[in-house]
């Protein structure tokens, strides 16, 4: 990437805002959530998709926050939008009718198809430990066009079958009888698409034609095989690319200057 | 012209049932009607079934206290403030509370059918997930289905297909009627009339869907100043059945305009819930500690107050410090 003046120091969450901010294209739709989603769409859009719009789920569509949100039900989102709605309107009036181009979503485990569990550890019946549970999660990831996971890397997170599919990846249960098919074949016309990326502090994942997750760069620092050993699953590390693209001098001011001078989710 | 049924906060309560179904205002840690969960509390409601659209410190501090039995929703958490719904969380896996998950639009779907008066509405979000996995169907596991209950519906969904347009099978999800709408208003008028500021959430849904509705009021002003900007209003006094004025009714959380969420009270919480026996402690201190709201917002003293007052024209407090720098 000649001409491009890269940082030096970086912190693991500078570069995981960076590189979900790259995952935006310029005109995109984006419905994006509390947290790291926030940077990374505020920092895009001061930089290479100034016409990207950013739709909370609280109400807030095309917000132009000049204060930075703490979530996405704050009043900072909406200030400057172009209309400050409701939930009604973010989850049907936008993403049922098929506007949202991108989505950024968390989760505390997924598996190689993308599914993710933010609901319960164990059994759901008998359950060991309850999370948040779905939020919009699976909403907005079943009807995106294309979604990116932002998550922390860890073995116990990365697993063959989360312990509860609360967010729909590519590989999806049937009901009534549960078995596991593509997820075209549960959506059918109203297939939109899917999870497209996952970024963690060690590397960028993507998913193949099969809807399997496979590693796709790995951060500056880490190499193939110590991502591989930080997933239960058998990841695919025969295509990867090398490495994530480092964070630029501007792109680290802006998150620090411009985008969260507060230090809200940049400590 | 009719004029609104102004009660007070301990009367309010007061009309609330062991066992009765409420809906609440606002969004996670937003427009929450904390003041009258804390006089439930005081006055020691039990057996509560909740539905909310999501869930946050309110339905934490409320479900801490013991006093509900049943909660559906989709989220529970204190965002930035705190990650879990710690005394939910205890309640599901000790088993003493029945919850029954749905996604987030699936719930707005249920308030959606419930205000206008449609037994379920269609969607086709969150489908091939284990929310709708039969098994997982908690009320349904606890005979709660049979129909005895006019409040819970006698499925959790239905997949059909669509008959329209072909486009394949998508969700049927019930209509909630909850008895009690309490909902936190940013201002009502002298004739009932509803508004608030920024997002409106599902606080208009949330009014129409239920039975009776009671409207915990930032500011009660005159009707004809909110006639001025019809537009802006969400609900007409026909649909609210009784009015409170509470100034500051919705601290910890915020008002948009008014205040902002008191970021080191929900985080005090938080820690405070992660165990009973602390939750307890924190109760004890503020709200058994209190006999009033008044004396609640004498307890956390005009200082703090002011520091969380809304900039009247950003709508957002500017003196609070949110971060690291």
């Amino acid at each position: 990437m000649a001409g491009k003046n890269y940082a030096e120091k970086y912190k693991p969450a500078d570069l995981l805002a960076v590189a979900a901010a790259r995952e935006v294209m310029d005109g995109d739709i984006v419905f994006a959530g509390t947290g790291l989603p926030m940077l990374a769409i505020a920092l895009a859009q001061k930089t290479s998709a100034p016409n990207a719009v950013c739709i909370y789920e609280a109400g807030s569509i095309d917000g132009r926050p000049i204060d930075l949100p703490t979530s996405v039900g704050d009043s900072r989102c909406a200030y400057q939008a172009s209309v400050a709605a409701g939930l009604t309107e973010t989850f049907y009036g936008q993403l049922h009718c098929g506007y949202v181009d991108l989505a950024f979503l968390g989760g505390a485990e997924i598996d190689k198809y993308g599914n993710v569990n933010t609901t319960v550890v164990g059994d759901y019946s008998s359950p060991s430990k309850r999370f948040t549970g779905s939020g919009g999660n699976p909403d907005i990831n079943s009807y995106a066009k294309r979604t990116v996971f932002i998550m922390v890397q860890e073995k116990r997170r990365f697993k063959d079958n989360v312990d509860y599919i609360t967010s729909p990846g590519w590989r999806i249960r049937k009901w009534p009888s549960g078995e596991f098919v593509h997820k075209k074949e549960v959506y059918g016309k109203f297939f939109n698409g899917g999870p497209s990326a996952v970024i963690t502090n060690m590397a960028v994942f993507r998913f193949g034609d099969d809807g399997i997750m496979y590693l796709d760069t790995v951060h500056p620092g880490f190499t193939a095989e110590q991502v591989k050993d930080n997933c239960l699953f058998d990841l695919d590390i025969s295509r990867c690319k090398g490495e994530t693209e480092r964070p630029t001098v501007e792109e680290i001011d802006l998150l620090y200057k411009v985008v969260d001078p507060e230090g809200i989710f940049l400590p | 012209m009719s004029k609104i049924n102004q009660i007070t906060l301990k009367e309010a309560a007061g009309l609330i049932k062991d066992g009765d179904m409420l809906s609440f205002s606002g969004f996670t840690i937003w427009r929450r009607p904390t003041a009258m969960i804390y006089e439930m509390i005081r006055q020691g409601k039990k057996n509560l079934h909740l539905f909310e659209v999501n869930g946050g410190t309110h339905s934490e501090i409320l479900i801490g206290a013991g006093c509900v039995k049943i909660w559906e929703s989709c989220w529970i958490g204190h965002e930035l403030y705190g990650k879990l719904g710690e005394s939910l969380a205890r309640g599901q896996v000790d088993g003493s509370i029945i919850v029954e998950d749905y996604s987030h639009a699936q719930c707005v779907a249920r308030q959606l059918a419930g205000a206008y008066g449609l037994p379920f509405f269609p969607t086709a979000l969150s489908m091939g997930t284990d929310i709708l996995n039969p098994k997982y169907d908690n009320l349904a596991k606890a005979g709660l289905r049979d129909g005895s209950n006019p409040k819970i519906p006698l499925k959790k969904y239905e997949m059909i297909h669509d008959p329209m347009y072909d486009k394949g099978e998508l969700l049927l999800i019930p209509a909630v009627n909850p008895d009690w709408a309490i909902v936190y208003a940013s201002q009502v008028g002298t004739e009932g009339t509803v508004r608030v500021f920024s997002q409106c959430y599902v606080d208009a849904e949330v009014i129409k869907a239920a039975d009776k509705v009671i409207v915990i009021a930032e500011e009660i002003v005159p009707d004809s100043y909110l006639r001025d900007d019809p537009a802006s209003n969400i609900a007409a006094g026909h649909a609210i059945d009784y009015v409170v004025q509470v100034p500051f009714g919705a601290h910890p959380t915020g008002s948009q305009f008014y205040y902002d969420c008191d970021a080191a009270f929900i985080r005090d919480f938080y820690s405070a819930s992660k165990s009973s026996d602390s939750y307890k402690k924190w109760a004890d201190e503020w709200i058994f500690g209190v006999s009033s709201h008044e004396e609640y917002l004498e307890k956390l003293g005009v200082n703090r107050l002011n520091a969380l007052k809304a900039n009247t024209v950003l709508g957002y407090s500017t003196n609070v410090k949110r971060g690291t720098r």
